[in-house]
């Protein structure tokens, strides 16, 4: 058993000339969590998500805190919404580089490597680096604990 | 002479260093302390012995029992619940927040370490003014500045203070009497200052300002016990402060005898609590004793102390605001350890040649207290809160700092010039 028996085929995508406002849509469309960014030959250079914009609203200073109860409220902040010039710009500005796995990879290797690098879905490629599906942590995990009942 | 122009060398190439920031500062002054001596053993002008006995063990003493108080301190959550309360307390207006923001950062940071009550309050205030929708530059800028000038105040209040205070043998009441006077009013002279000039962003009131109602300081404090307790033994530490000379106790011993009863009393995992404790900056110290002491045994400071001897001779107090000004110039754009480790020797030289150092120690605790403001590099607390400030949408930049910092400082240099030329009887006591 390996990964390709588990990932999601019909896996969505978005160009590298993408606009943000592009990427948000097709998320919300959808309703999936992370995008590959491909270019002219299919191939992902990069993935954006549903972190990658929210932390718009969210910024990294909340990270500096170990504990957020004290906060009630999170006031200003709920309220938020990106400008237009932001949705405008190229969706290439705030993807993340693509941490991807070859189709033919073992389930615990895709697994560890998800945990190594904080992942929750991974684009999956061919041997030549062409986008062919996408796994999440629960595709990969349910498919490794089926196998023990 | 060689022994003087390499020594001299050493040092300058360390400051140097050190300003280029290309290379952490301890590193810099272990390696620069490693070169002086290596230097002074082949021209033989400073020996191991030597440069052992140049570390002021006392000023160590006094930050190593300061940073184990706050070590304790830190992870009970108190620092979160005093910047929260303070957040409910100002109701969200934006010029009472800066007033409470600066205010309780000050205080705190007369009698603990400047950085770590800088480093723990900026995440909140950070966080506060995401919530009502502000911009968090103000807040940040005027809590360095403030928490900077207000620690000039007090023996323990900056690093600077404990070298001049160890050396110059000034109890904390010397200290209490002398500096707090002129502090108070620079203080609230660099309120009023940064007041006007952050007045267009502290005029809006935000409309989420009632959102900072709805935060409870209680669930800020983790460990409400400990953090008690700390905080008794840390007042009990500053009650003998206050006793010390009397006593006959030094500062260090108060500091770490506190230390000790505060670990006995809170029992905590050894291993985290001196994960708190600045080792890098007890290192750059005892790097930089080695370094000045160099020199100091070269001969170099005897022709720097010669040359001021004849200075000093016209005007005594325009002699010590002229130091006022140097120290605080240097202070601006190097570490103003440095400077004051290696002033110290010079102003105990020219006391040994009969001029009154006292004034000259007042001097020194103004300019290089004072003078950090002025830029994004002049103190520890500003390199933290412009990092900070990396993690909001509005960064802080080196320009906007020299803009808000420059006039703070010239503001509180020039104030202290005028009360140091008007009372100078007062300070040469």
């Amino acid at each position: 058993m390996n990964i390709h028996d588990c990932m999601k085929i019909n896996v969505f995508s978005v160009p590298a000339t993408a606009t943000v406002r592009e990427a948000i849509s097709l998320l919300v469309l959808k309703h999936i969590g992370l995008l590959p960014v491909v270019d002219g030959n299919h191939r992902p250079v990069g993935v954006v998500g549903l972190r990658d914009f929210l932390k718009f609203a969210l910024p990294s200073s909340f990270s500096l805190q170990d504990d957020l109860d004290f906060l009630g409220d999170f006031g200003a902040l709920e309220h938020y919404r990106p400008t237009d010039a932001i949705l405008a710009k190229p969706v290439t500005d705030f993807m993340r580089p693509a941490t991807t796995v070859h189709e033919d990879s073992g389930l615990l290797r895709a697994y560890s490597f998800m945990l190594l690098h904080d992942l929750h879905d991974m684009p999956v490629v061919d041997e030549h680096g062409q986008l062919t599906g996408i796994a999440s942590r629960v595709d990969i995990g349910v498919t490794i604990l089926a196998d023990w009942v | 002479m060689l022994a003087i122009l390499l020594s001299s060398l050493i040092f300058i190439a360390c400051l140097g260093l050190i300003f280029s920031e290309k290379i952490n500062r301890t590193i810099v002054a272990m390696a620069g302390a490693a070169v002086m001596v290596g230097a002074g053993k082949l021209l033989g002008f400073y020996s191991e012995q030597d440069a052992i006995a140049s570390i002021d063990w006392n000023t160590l003493g006094l930050l190593l029992g300061m940073m184990v108080l706050v070590a304790l301190l830190e992870p009970t959550g108190f620092f979160e619940y005093v910047a929260v309360s303070t957040a409910r307390l100002s109701k969200g207006i934006p010029i009472r927040l800066f007033v409470l923001l600066g205010g309780v950062t000050t205080v705190l940071s007369m009698f603990l370490d400047n950085v770590t009550t800088i480093v723990l309050i900026a995440p909140v205030t950070i966080l506060i003014s995401e919530v009502l929708g502000t911009s968090a530059t103000p807040y940040l800028i005027s809590e360095a500045l403030l928490s900077n000038t207000g620690g000039v105040a007090t023996l323990v209040g900056d690093p600077p203070n404990v070298l001049i205070g160890s050396a110059a043998n000034l109890s904390f009441t010397d200290f209490l009497v002398h500096a707090l006077p002129v502090v108070l009013v620079c203080w609230v002279a660099a309120l009023a200052l940064l007041l006007f000039l952050f007045r267009k962003e502290l005029r809006i009131v935000p409309e989420n300002h009632e959102a900072v109602m709805k935060m409870i300081p209680s669930e800020a404090l983790n460990d409400r016990r400990t953090a008690m307790r700390v905080l008794v033994i840390i007042g009990g530490a500053i009650a003998l402060f206050f006793l010390h000379s009397l006593l006959d106790l030094t500062p260090s011993y108060v500091a770490l005898s506190a230390a000790a009863v505060a670990l006995i009393v809170v029992r905590p995992s050894m291993d985290e609590t001196f994960k708190n404790v600045e080792w890098n900056v007890l290192l750059f110290f005892i790097g930089l004793f080695v370094v000045v002491g160099g020199i100091d045994k070269s001969g170099a400071l005897d022709l720097l102390i010669s040359l001021l001897e004849k200075g000093s001779t016209f005007i005594p107090a325009l002699f010590g605001i002229l130091l006022i000004w140097i120290v605080a110039g240097l202070s601006a754009v190097v570490d103003n350890v440095p400077i004051t480790i290696a002033l110290i020797p010079v102003i105990e030289g020219l006391a040994e040649v009969g001029i009154n150092p006292t004034p000259l120690w007042w001097a020194l605790v103004f300019g290089a207290g004072f003078g950090g403001c002025a830029t994004i590099i002049g103190a520890s607390a500003n390199i933290i809160v412009a990092i900070l400030s990396e993690k909001t949408r509005n960064p802080i930049t080196s320009a906007l700092w020299i803009r808000r910092g420059l006039p703070v400082m010239l503001l509180t240099c020039t104030i202290a010039s005028l009360i140091f030329w008007f009372a100078y009887n007062h300070f040469a006591d």
